[in-house]
């Protein structure tokens, strides 16, 4: 190995990189040329300087607990904060539940209370002087009497040939709403047929006090027909007036 | 991994190579309060990390991880001050072996940190140049050359200064 060669690998070979072979030959350059051995003994020199002279910090005493320290409430802070994830998702699931809960209750409520205001205006246009706003049997005299006194037309249809004749018509208050109350007879039967522009969740049927509701929502429109008629009639004008 | 296992197994393999952090954090920054903050920095990171650590050099890995926040820092404290070095490494020099223990330390914190780190780990730590492209990130072939101008300007810087105090 001459010069040449040698110079680039004296560095490789202080720091012990070269493998077996090259080390050898280095060496026995080494050996042999004043020069390559010289420049090689200022990298040793250099190094026992450095090694000797230039500190090696080692971490102050107390360092090492101060870092076992941090370390150990980083790691209850993770586990602190998987805790509090897993608290705050078993909060929100409860909420929710409750939420949910809570709405169908109210619809329910809410259902069940417009079904018993709507019997209860249908009690009290029976006991009172105010069945009818407009006494017609004329289907035509009573849908255009509720222009202009509310914000909807409602259908009004007439079955006197089905045994369930128009009377007239009303204006009544359900759910603190105005509504059209249609009133049919039946015999000596009173029906209220009332409706207003609404989808309202609620049972079909309900019995109550001796009176039957027939519920249905239809076109955008709800519809409750109340009477003391037995269900089956009242089924039957339902089932008229949805045709 | 389960925080208890991780804990343990990170101190076990990590942990005793804090010297070595403190070592280099130390010449990086060249002032030990500013190394302690970068090392405690760096462990948590690392900690943080510890589930992608391969296994392997504990080492290398965590003074990669130093030599980051240490940038990292570096980058955040560049304009908001100069940081002084530590005053003992300034002390007078009169004699000869004060002079050369004072120039060396001198000299090596006033390399350019490229070389600074090369050969603080090849000298102090003894890590091969594998190991230290590990933590730099560089190909061997660039660890060589700049140990190889590092020592060279070690040595220039260090010839001067003796040549001065000596004057």
């Amino acid at each position: 190995m001459n010069c040449e060669s040698a110079k680039p690998l004296i560095e490789s070979y202080l720091d012990e990189e070269l493998d077996a072979i090259q080390a050898g030959h280095v060496q026995e350059h080494l050996a042999d040329c004043p020069s390559c051995a010289q420049t090689h003994a200022q990298f040793l020199e250099q190094r026992t300087d450095i090694r000797a002279y230039a500190p090696y910090y080692k971490a102050p005493a107390h360092f090492s607990d101060v870092i076992r320290g941090a370390l150990r409430q980083a790691d209850r802070g993770t586990a602190e904060t998987w805790r509090w994830i897993a608290i705050a998702a078993s909060i929100l699931l409860a909420v929710s539940f409750a939420w949910n809960i809570a709405r169908f209750q109210s619809r329910d409520s809410s259902a069940a209370l417009t079904a018993q205001d709507v019997l209860s205006s249908h009690i009290r246009s029976l006991i009172g002087t105010h069945l009818l706003d407009v006494p017609s049997s004329d289907r035509h005299t009573v849908k255009p009497w509720f222009n202009g006194k509310l914000d909807f037309s409602p259908d009004v249809k007439d079955f006197a040939s089905q045994g369930f004749p128009l009377i007239g018509g009303r204006i009544d208050y359900v759910d603190g709403r105005a509504v059209a109350a249609l009133v049919y007879q039946r015999r000596q039967h009173v029906i209220n047929l009332f409706t207003w522009p609404e989808a309202a969740p609620g049972d079909a049927e309900m019995a109550r006090n001796g009176y039957h509701t027939v519920h249905w929502n239809s076109a955008g429109m709800t519809y409750y027909a109340v009477s003391d008629l037995g269900i089956g009639e009242l089924r039957q004008f339902a089932s008229l007036y949805k045709q | 991994m389960k925080s208890p296992a991780k804990l343990a197994l990170f101190e076990q393999t990590i942990l005793p190579h804090l010297n070595a952090a403190y070592n280099l954090a130390r010449w990086l920054t060249r002032n030990g309060q500013d190394a302690e903050d970068i090392v405690q920095e760096a462990y948590l990171r690392a900690f943080r990390y510890f589930d992608g650590f391969q296994g392997g050099d504990g080492k290398a890995w965590l003074l990669a991880v130093v030599r980051n926040t240490y940038l990292t820092w570096r980058r955040r404290e560049r304009d908001v001050a100069k940081v002084p070095f530590d005053e003992e490494t300034h002390g007078s020099v009169q004699l000869v072996e004060k002079a050369m223990a004072g120039s060396l330390r001198d000299c090596l914190e006033l390399l350019p940190r490229e070389y600074r780190e090369v050969l603080v780990m090849r000298e102090l730590e003894e890590m091969s140049y594998n190991e230290i492209a590990a933590v730099t990130s560089r190909p061997i072939g660039t660890v060589m050359s700049r140990l190889s101008r590092a020592r060279r300007r070690l040595q220039d810087c260090v010839t001067a200064r003796i040549k001065e105090a000596s004057r």
